[in-house]
């Protein structure tokens, strides 16, 4: 079998990407190691007649552009949930709900600070206007002015201009929720926060939605767009390495041994990944490849899944259940955790990213029961004495954590999924990111996505300016192809 | 009576602005809450017949051109440049020889960082020309790229590894950057300490030395250097200064002042809060600024004839570091502190057949989580410093006779450094050069027609360059005409 274009890896972006291919004409074969379609994007069955998010609970950067050209919708992509909004738990039951409600959110900063609270409609009004100021960098793939305010927000930490703007605990420990990547110390941390609330869900920025049958709905609607195109599958197929000719991509070769030739090879590959090839490693040159090595490694996350019998009950104030929950008391213990996950150390105080899927969609669930998905992280990606050892106790822990903010809800547990970073490496093959940084941050596209290889491109989740399920990089990896082809 | 300059503070820095205002025909005053000359650059007896700088060993380099400008060579400030350092682990020992050995990578990271503490000089120097022209209250400018960028994002564990690939000299690197100070070498940015590796030096006969040497420079100049008055307000009508106010109730009229103190104390203490603009006291609360920096002196009854020259690190780790810093973050006192000795290596600073060590801590927080710096806890630093030195020098500590221990809160009473931030502020891309808290108005200028800032944090590495670059400014402003 033979195509003139191969995408490696069928995740969001790989099918992105060979449905914008297929679209223009070309003929192209998706080959994917694992049997299932759609990388870290999946909806699982964890336990007997619950399903939930593989590893993505929560879509927050899906490019609109995307959705519109594609016709997901047309192509079953619905939403159960448009626009979640932000609750940062808190011990004492002064939960922070952070909506798209300028003024309902102001009254509830100004139970933790009445100053916060005025600040708080400029503040975001300021953060929206620049983010859509920084889309061009961030969604298109040409070459685009970077606004001058940035030349200052790339030297601030997230910690100091937070700390220049608010006053309460509660609300800094909110808005570093979304830019948890970095340790909020790190200058250019504050950009995390800017490129969160330059994307848009669902019409609105900065917010987060859910797919109704959960993510794996995306990868569904993805697959029916891309197989309406002509787009061609081939699970179980590891590619060990690219064929190079005159310094031109000239096919792929398999574990198997068989080879397949294309033109264009598009791979979910980061740009470490592609050492793991002998053509990436010839064409990468050795300065490049020692750079890599060396590189800083990102921090990992950890997933636990909870079935309950009974809808979880949060103290203290009312939330909404279909809000994103996130368990963190202060901006201190984001930068804890990412200097224990250096160190290679479970953080003491666990940072969490909580989500009831069941909330906005509960056919996930037998009726009245529920799903809770957790996402933990900053966590180490190896620790001492191996994640099998550490697996329970860090389940525990996050259990025993949420427990005391819905006090009960550990008594509901039927059955629980744990992912370690281990297994989400082994089953969702998601080992290959990057670290974020500011280069990457703030680089254009075309060098992201291109490499030495002529003909090659590399589409993963590494090629985005941040780790994010968006399409973007398929599509844009699909453009240059495409321009790339048209010129030859 | 009237001055055209009055500088605040008789450090390195006051006096060196003052010697070289002076001489260019500026009428002069320099104002010394304390009864000698001279900041940090200081030498005092701590135990009969001891003598030691209880700040620092050693100070950064004085420009040439500066050090040849004041004639301090001929005043009896003879610099001696520091020799090299060691750094010693339990089982093995580094030596920092690269400076010596010419082709060594670690040889070119060296000049590499110096050259880029040069270049920063440089482009500060650049920035101060730049004339503000726009009110504080305008959007902020947007401060150009700098010849550091890619430290800035940088960490040092990172930087290092690329540029040097042994363990051990690495981690030795990584403690000689971070000595006195705290950072986490593993977080994006703290490659910048990195540029605090040029090579200081010390003083013959201690660091008072160069104090004498810049006064007596100074008073030849014509300038005025007025010793035990302590200036308790900054004067000031619509925008611009017009003298300072003493603890005395007297006032001397100035058309410039300079501050030669941190950028906390020059405006949170000189001036009435409420007498600022909302917008400085934001900016100035918002800058960073956090003791680090721990002492321990030691008097020995021996000589130490086999002890290294230099400064000798005890076990360094970046690890530790690490540890170190998130301790130190959460007002702890880490059970293993960075630590560098220092044997004395000046005969005049101790009597014949004895010796003085000094151990300087990083990482000592100013605030404790559990309340005030008791004497148990200088107690568990002196401890410390004995394990340290023992472990360096096998059969030191039972030779001690008198330990002196100086703890931030200790710095900040007797420098007037904020919260005793020997540094001026934390060492961050954000709070550098033109990055600072009014981006409008380039140090050494402030938001006050008259006020320039020269304290030590923003020589950028240099003894006296602060100094210098205020008096060049002052005088350029003078005779401009825009301070009438």
């Amino acid at each position: 079998m033979s195509g003139d274009a191969i995408v490696v890896g069928a995740g969001v972006n790989g099918l992105v990407a060979a449905t914008y291919l297929a679209r223009a004409g070309r003929k192209v074969l998706v080959l994917e190691a694992k049997d299932r379609l759609g990388g870290a994007c999946q909806t699982t069955w964890f336990a007997s007649s619950f399903r939930g998010p593989a590893i993505a609970h929560a879509l927050t950067a899906l490019d609109p552009r995307v959705v519109a050209e594609l016709k997901l919708a047309r192509r079953g992509l619905k939403f159960a949930v448009r626009d979640m909004p932000l609750v940062a738990l808190r011990a004492d039951g002064k939960h922070l709900t952070n909506g798209r409600d300028l003024r309902a959110t102001a009254r509830n900063i100004a139970v933790h600070s009445r100053a916060d609270a005025e600040t708080w409609p400029r503040f975001r009004r300021e953060l929206f206007e620049l983010a859509r100021r920084m889309r061009p960098l961030w969604w298109s793939d040409g070459k685009s002015e970077i606004p001058s305010e940035i030349a200052r927000l790339r030297r601030l930490s997230l910690a100091a201009w937070l700390d220049s703007r608010f006053e309460s605990d509660a609300v800094k420990a909110a808005l570093a929720g979304d830019a948890a990547s970095l340790s909020p110390l790190a200058p250019g941390s504050s950009l995390l926060l800017l490129w969160r609330a330059a994307q848009e869900m669902c019409g609105l920025q900065g917010a987060a939605a859910i797919p109704l049958g959960g993510p794996g709905a995306l990868v569904d609607a993805l697959t029916a767009a891309a197989k309406i195109a002509g787009v061609e599958f081939r699970s179980g197929a590891h590619v060990s390495d690219i064929r190079v000719k005159d310094g031109a991509a000239s096919g792929v070769v398999l574990d198997s041994g068989d080879e397949i030739p294309a033109n264009v090879v598009l791979a979910s590959f980061s740009r470490a990944g592609l050492l793991a090839t002998k053509a990436g490693r010839t064409a990468l040159g050795f300065s490049e490849s020692v750079a890599l090595e060396r590189g800083v490694s990102p921090a990992a996350s950890a997933k636990v899944m909870l079935a309950l019998n009974a809808p979880p009950a949060f103290n203290g104030v009312a939330v909404p259940l279909r809000g994103r929950f996130l368990l963190a008391d202060r901006l201190e213990t984001f930068v804890a955790a990412h200097a224990a996950s250096r160190a290679g150390r479970v953080p003491q105080e666990l940072v969490l990213e909580v989500v009831v899927p069941t909330a906005g969609d509960p056919e996930l669930a037998p009726l009245g029961q529920h799903v809770v998905s957790i996402r933990i992280g900053p966590l180490p990606r190896h620790v001492a004495g191996g994640w099998d050892a550490a697996k329970t106790p860090l389940a525990a822990k996050a259990v025993a954590a949420l427990d005391r903010c819905a006090s009960g809800l550990a008594r509901h547990v039927v059955a629980a999924q744990v992912l370690t970073p281990d297994d989400i490496a082994a089953r969702y093959g998601a080992e290959d990111s990057c670290a974020v940084t500011v280069e990457r941050l703030l680089s254009d596209w075309s060098s992201r996505i291109r490499t030495p290889i002529k003909g090659l491109f590399l589409c993963s989740a590494a090629s985005e300016p941040v780790d994010a399920v968006s399409g973007r990089a398929g599509r844009i990896a699909a453009t240059l192809a495409l321009r790339e082809g048209a010129a030859k | 009576m009237r001055y055209d300059a009055a500088i605040i503070g008789a450090g390195a820095e006051g006096l060196a602005a003052a010697a070289l205002l002076a001489g260019a025909g500026v009428k002069t005053i320099v104002v010394e809450r304390s009864e000698r000359a001279g900041g940090r650059a200081t030498t005092r007896e701590f135990h009969p017949g001891f003598r030691a700088s209880p700040f620092a060993d050693e100070l950064p380099p004085i420009p040439a051109d500066i050090h040849w400008a004041l004639d301090l060579s001929r005043r009896g400030a003879i610099f001696r440049p520091a020799p090299t350092s060691t750094a010693i682990w339990p089982d093995r020992q580094s030596l920092l020889r690269a400076r010596e050995s010419g082709a060594s990578s670690v040889h070119s990271f060296l000049r590499n960082a110096a050259e880029r503490a040069s270049d920063l000089r440089a482009r500060a120097t650049h920035d101060s020309n730049r004339a503000p022209q726009r009110s504080f209250f305008s959007r902020p400018a947007v401060p150009a790229s700098w010849p550091c960028e890619d430290w800035m994002a940088a960490s040092l564990a990172e930087v290092l590894a690329r540029e040097i690939g042994d363990p051990d000299m690495e981690a030795h690197l990584a403690a000689a950057a971070l000595r006195g100070w705290v950072a986490d070498p593993f977080l994006p940015g703290s490659a910048l300490h990195l540029l605090s590796l040029q090579r200081s030096g010390t003083v013959t006969g201690g660091l008072a030395t160069l104090a004498d040497a810049l006064v007596s420079a100074a008073r030849e100049a014509g300038a005025e250097i007025s010793l035990g008055r302590d200036a308790t307000d900054i004067r000031h009508a619509k925008g611009r200064v017009s003298g300072i106010g003493l603890a005395d109730g007297s006032e001397i009229e100035a058309r410039a002042v300079i501050s030669t103190l941190d950028l906390k104390r020059t405006f949170l203490s000189f001036f009435q809060w409420n007498a600022l603009p909302k917008e400085i006291v934001q900016a100035v609360g918002a800058f960073r600024m956090a003791g680090t920096t721990a002492r321990v002196l030691f008097a020995l009854d021996t000589v130490l004839p086999g002890a290294k020259r230099g400064a000798i690190y005890v076990a360094p780790d970046l690890e530790q570091l690490a540890a170190a810093n998130s301790a130190w973050r959460s007002g702890t006192i880490a059970a293993h502190l960075p630590v560098a000795l220092r044997v004395a290596d000046d005969p005049s600073l101790a009597p014949a057949g004895s010796a003085v060590v000094t151990a300087t801590f990083g990482a000592v927080p100013y605030r404790l989580f559990d309340g005030a710096w008791t004497r148990e806890k200088r107690d568990a630093l002196r401890k410390q410093a004995l394990a340290a030195l023992e472990s360096a020098i096998p059969g030191a500590s039972a030779h001690v006779v008198a330990a002196e221990v100086i703890a931030p809160p200790d710095i900040e009473e007797a420098l007037g450094a904020t919260d005793g931030d020997l540094a001026g502020g934390e060492i961050a891309a954000d709070q550098m050069l033109s990055a600072g808290p009014w981006p409008d108005f380039p140090f050494p200028r402030s938001p006050f027609k008259g006020l320039y800032l020269a304290g030590s944090w923003l020589a950028m590495g240099a003894t006296c360059a602060a100094g210098a670059a205020v008096a060049r400014i002052v005088a350029l402003d003078l005779a401009k005409g825009a301070l009438k």
